[in-house]
This record gives structure tokens, sequence and C-alpha cells, in this order.
């Protein structure tokens, strides 16, 4: 994963995470498991752990400790009424800005083409 | 808790005890993930600028949540804190920058400014 790639997904990951949690509630490392299963081959666990403490924070989770066979409980993280909201509001900006950035590139290309005045 | 006069001398009683316990769960961390911690701690304390003390605790707490599981599940290092692991601090340490002491000044900048807008300085 490039430089460039990593910079782009800093502004999206909240909404990707919050997104894996609406499929079904998950602790931090079987949501980093996830992406990574996903594509995002490159992201680690403390990042994705930071920013589950972030939402966490602002309340758009509930957070439930979990017991578990080796290790110490795990906190499982669900998306609640806010995070909803939050997740909503994130699919409408994505698709904004994904539809601006794609008529941007539209006309780039078909300006090289000759077809734009 | 009320703070009394005591606490007022020799800091908060409670975060002292959450100091302990905090450095019990380390010395329970394999080694690797010993030093891992105490090298993001170390970071943490000198890039933090925390100067509140239950921050701090929550921030210590919330690094041992995550390195304790991590060597539970058998996550390499390389892999909870990446390649970066600068980036990866300073996007942890924002998350407590309630408690850190540019916070009085960043809200002593938004105020003057909110004055100056509003014309009244």
């Amino acid at each position: 994963m490039g430089k460039q790639m990593t910079e782009m997904l800093k502004g999206t990951l909240e909404g990707i995470v919050l997104a894996t949690l609406a499929a079904r509630p998950a602790y931090g490392y079987e949501i980093t498991a996830r992406l990574r299963e996903q594509g995002f081959s490159d992201i680690v666990e403390g990042t994705v752990y930071a920013l589950l403490v972030r939402i966490e924070q602002r309340g758009l989770v509930d957070v439930a400790k979990v017991p578990s066979e080796k290790g110490p409980p795990r906190k499982v993280y669900s998306l609640n009424a806010s995070g909803s909201a939050y997740l909503d509001e994130f699919w409408s900006t994505w698709s904004f800005l994904a539809e601006r950035i794609e008529q941007l590139h539209h006309n780039n290309h078909t300006q090289e083409k000759g077809e734009w005045p | 808790m009320t703070q009394g006069w005591l606490e007022k001398v020799t800091g908060s009683f409670d975060d002292k005890k959450r100091w302990r316990q905090y450095k019990a769960r380390k010395e329970q961390l394999p080694g690797n993930y010993r030093t891992t911690i105490d090298a993001l701690e170390r970071y943490f304390t000198y890039a933090g600028a925390i100067v509140k003390g239950d921050v701090l605790m929550q921030m210590l707490e919330d690094l041992a949540d995550l390195v304790e599981g991590a060597a539970a599940d058998g996550t390499p290092v390389r892999d909870i804190v990446g390649e970066d692991p600068v980036e990866f601090a300073e996007t942890f340490i924002s998350n407590y920058s309630d408690g850190q002491w540019i916070n009085k000044e960043r809200k002593r900048l938004t105020d003057t400014i909110n004055q100056a807008a509003a014309g009244d300085a």
C-alpha cells in the first residue's frame, strides 16, 4: 500500500470500520482481520484500535467486555443509533465525493482526447 | 471522589493505584511486547504532554488493553504498530487531547479569534 493510499484511507477509515460493525459486532482483532481479507492488506491493529477508542469516546458504538479463553477479556464493539446515523452521513458524503471526483476524471480524460472544448 | 488536602499535596491516590496496576499488567507481558509497550509509553509521556493524571492513566490503560490483546492473539509486534510507529503513536495520542497542555492554548486561540471575528476586540 503506497503513501497516497495511506493518506486517502485516513479520512475514510472511520466510515469503513463503522460499516464493518454495521454487518455485525466485533472485537478489534476481528475488524483488522476482516479489513485485511477485503484487501486492505497493510492495515495494522494499532491504527484500528486507536480509531475504536475514538468512536467509543464519541458515543458511536456500544462496548461489551466478553471473557476470552486465552488472555484478557475482549472489548466487543457494536454500532448504536448515533453510530448508524453517523454512518448514513458518511455514505452520503462518500457518494458526493465519489461523484465529483469521477466527473473530474471523466472531464480530464475527454479533454485529452480533444472531445471537450 | 472528593479530593482531601492530602491528595492535593501528593496527587490523586486513585491515579497512583491505577499506575501500580498498569505496571503489574506490563510485567505479565512476553518480552518483545513489553519492550513495545515501554517504548510507546516513553513516547507518549514525552510527546503527549498530558497534564491530567486521569487522562494519562486512561491512555496507558487503553494501550495495555491493545498490547495484551495482541499478545494473546499472537499478533506480531509489527502488525500492531505498522511500518511507522511514530505515526501510530501520534494517532493514538490525538484521542486524549483533552488532557494536553496545548489544549488550553487551543481554546485561548479559538476564543480570541471568536471575539475578533465578532468585532469586539
